[in-house]
């Protein structure tokens, strides 16, 4: 069996024009790598801030202005007043507020006889991911407001030098926008795979091509090649935008980094291949790609939701997945400046993930002729 | 009557053909459970098995204190797997992604330089995930400073104005609380779609919709007949979905069912509708399918599942306003958790029930021309 070039390139020629022919996969393919990039660089704070709270001000003195001006004052809160303690629980209710806080009267009596005076503040904890961060800023206020209003400055046992190493400002983008990556190249390579190679099945053009003198291997490679070109497109598009637009340092090796693009690559197109041989039908071939790469892709691959705070069986499970490999690899070339040495474990295991998707897919294809 | 025995017929035609197929069985009924499950499990911003390195010196006693009570305490720190050996670099453990957290005191040791009165305490904090470094770096500074006070019988004087915090709705702050509500209307939210997109754009596909449409029917009862029965399929999703939440994760329901449903239902209507107005764009079921992913994947960005939306800029929000799922998750969250605020219940079903009328309206308009 010999490879001729000139068959798989035929092949591929075909399906660009089925791409471009196709609106729906151009927009797929260009548009939304496009429009995530600016939705997740522009629109992504993971910094809370102006947090509506509720005040209810009963003891309206001096004192208790300048606490309800010190949470104003931050850049954290936006003071909504209120009437009563009630309505202040009845706005976060209604969505309007996420916190409260209630001054009983007396605050300022208490606070000048010298006594220890308690506000109360009701949070909102449906909305479990902006509690943990108002609890840090309450902390940081009260201290503030003790030393504004009665000059409560104890000195600290530990003078804590912090570092944030990697992202010194915090930055979400930064953590962010490396994450990308795994997504738009799971979209790309995965899911459009599974989908053209389902519909050659579905409609009996498959079939149709392996009566042609053209050889399976060549007609994989053909079939492949331009959603692996499109896949590598968007790389280089996410990379420029990131390095010009968003100014993200890249602190790694890029060939490193690229090796890795082209290991994720090859084994998501492999498995989009192994979906559609398997199921030969667009539609459960989408649901299993959804399920199999775009889900899991977004949620299970570290990309927001960390794994170490996973239950211990997903730490082993995530590993089959080859977007938990490659989101190491992206964030540690662009933030830590990782190197080969440091990489080897998840190159590793891409390289052999890929080996496995590309001889079960090539097995099940040849399989499947033969019967 | 003509009317509601012929919709009876488009339904049982629809259901047979969803149920006999045994992907299909799978992906409408197991598989969102099996989601919902994992998902569920796995998912959540807590930090937890952060790997922490402190840099010991034999007589620092507070520090070894700091570093027991942190692996100990709970699941928020791990000991790093790395030699304990203090003339290694913590910032190249750092880089090479061995640990996640450095303590280094001044030379000597911290208990002997507070003894001294200069102890500047270094935290190295990997900030790859902007998320946690913060949340880790207000936890270690609480411990440090609470066992520090403790074993060198330092009180510090007590803050005169004391912070009485209630955490409302949900007291343990208890994630999958905050995480269910979203995975659930995710999942609703796919199935709905891409059934009723896939469904119509097949039959057009296969030439059977052209059949429908030369049968003696009105245009109306083809568009009631094909959308109605996935509205009735999807919603039967919609209790396997709640009692796997409430089975397995524990998940209040302080409102009313009844308003639980009725919410539900102008979600899959909206849903349904969408679909539908999809399938009216797709020539073929591959762009039916793409159609539909352009959708979802903005559709769970803009939902407040993976981001809160309150931060992001107006124009964002504006966006996340015409996301039927920001409606629905705000909806899930407010009646499930807090039992529901009338007001709020209104107005948001009510954009739910006018983006279905929209939706459907519009497809309406583009099945006439195509029929036309």
């Amino acid at each position: 069996m010999i490879f001729i070039w000139d068959r798989a390139k035929a092949i591929a020629q075909k399906e660009i024009y089925h791409i471009l022919r196709d609106p729906f996969t151009l927009i797929l393919s260009i548009g939304l790598p496009i429009f995530m990039v600016l939705v997740f660089g522009f629109a992504i704070e993971f910094n809370v801030k102006n947090i509506r709270l509720a005040v209810f001000d009963a003891d309206k003195t001096q004192f208790s202005r300048r606490l309800i001006d010190t949470f104003s004052r931050s850049d954290y809160f936006v003071v909504d007043q209120v009437n009563s303690p009630e309505m202040a629980q009845q706005t976060l209710m209604s969505e309007r507020n996420r916190a409260a806080l209630i001054i009983s009267s007396g605050f300022q009596k208490e606070l000048l006889a010298g006594r220890t005076t308690a506000v109360q503040l009701l949070l909102d904890g449906s909305d479990n991911s902006t509690v943990a961060p108002i609890l840090s800023y309450l902390t940081t206020i009260q201290k503030m407001v003790a030393k504004r209003l009665v000059d409560f400055d104890p000195p600290q046992n530990v003078n804590f030098k912090t570092r944030f190493l990697f992202n010194a400002e915090l930055n979400s983008r930064w953590f962010v926008i490396p994450g990308l990556f795994v997504v738009i190249m799971t979209i790309l390579s995965l899911l459009l795979t599974a989908l053209t190679v389902a519909q050659e099945w579905e409609n009996g053009s498959m079939e149709l091509l392996l009566s042609t003198p053209a050889q399976p291997l060549e007609i994989i490679v053909g079939k492949l090649v331009p959603y692996a070109l499109l896949g590598l497109g968007s790389v280089i598009f996410v990379y420029i935008v990131s390095r010009l637009v968003f100014d993200i340092p890249f602190r790694g090796n890029l060939s490193v980094f690229g090796v890795g693009c082209i290991l994720f690559l090859i084994a998501y197109l492999a498995q989009g291949l192994l979906i559609s041989i398997l199921t030969r039908s667009q539609h459960v071939a989408m649901q299993f790609a959804i399920i199999t790469g775009l889900l899991p892709s977004q949620l299970l691959s570290g990309f927001i939701f960390p794994i170490e705070s996973m239950p211990t069986f997903f730490h082993y499970f995530t590993m089959i997945m080859p977007a938990r490999w490659f989101m190491v690899i992206a964030r540690g070339s662009y933030l830590k400046g990782s190197t080969f040495v440091d990489l080897w474990l998840p190159l590793l295991i891409l390289a052999i993930s890929c080996c496995l998707l590309l001889f079960f897919a090539t097995k099940k294809f040849k399989k499947d002729l033969e019967i | 009557m003509m009317a509601v025995s012929l919709l009876r017929g488009f339904f049982r035609k629809e259901f047979m053909q969803a149920v006999r197929d045994s992907h299909m069985k799978f992906i409408l009924f197991l598989s969102p459970v099996i989601q919902l499950f994992l998902f569920g499990v796995a998912i959540s911003t807590d930090v937890k098995n952060v790997r922490l390195w402190v840099k010991t010196y034999s007589q620092d006693y507070v520090l070894q204190h700091v570093y027991d009570r942190s692996t100990n305490s709970n699941n928020w720190f791990v000991p790093a797997t790395t030699t304990k050996n203090r003339d290694i670099e913590p910032f190249e453990l750092l880089s090479g992604g061995k640990i996640d957290v450095a303590v280094v005191p001044p030379p000597g040791g911290l208990t002997q330089a507070i003894g001294r009165g200069n102890a500047d305490l270094q935290l190295l904090i990997d900030a790859t995930n902007v998320i946690q470094a913060q949340s880790v770096e207000l936890y270690l500074k609480n411990i440090i400073t609470s066992v520090s006070g403790q074993d060198l019988k330092i009180t510090p004087p007590e803050n005169p104005i004391a912070l009485t915090i209630r955490v409302l709705f949900n007291p343990t702050l208890q994630t999958t609380y905050f995480m269910i509500p979203g995975v659930m209307c995710m999942l609703m939210c796919v199935v709905s779609v891409i059934l009723t997109n896939i469904s119509i754009t097949r039959e057009k596909e296969r030439g059977t919709f052209e059949m429908l449409i030369s049968a003696p029917v009105s245009a109306t009862t083809v568009i009631l007949g094909k959308t109605v029965p996935y509205v009735i399929i999807a919603m039967c999703d919609v209790p396997l979905i709640f009692l796997a939440a409430v089975i397995l994760f524990g998940i209040p329901v302080q409102g009313s069912l009844l308003i639980l449903f009725v919410a539900s239902l102008a979600f899959v209507c909206s849903c349904v509708a969408i679909g539908t107005l999809i399938s009216t764009f797709a020539k073929n079921q591959q762009q039916a399918m793409l159609g539909g992913v352009l959708f979802l994947f903005p559709a769970v960005m803009f939902s407040g599942l993976m981001f809160p939306l309150e931060n992001m800029p107006l124009v964002m929000k504006w966006i996340a306003y015409l996301d039927p799922l920001s409606h629905f998750l705000s909806l899930l969250r407010n009646i499930m958790l807090k039992g529901g605020e009338n007001n709020f219940i209104v107005l948001h079903v009510g954009v739910l029930i006018l983006m279905a009328i929209f939706f459907v309206y519009v497809s309406f308009k583009r099945f006439k021309t195509t029929l036309e």
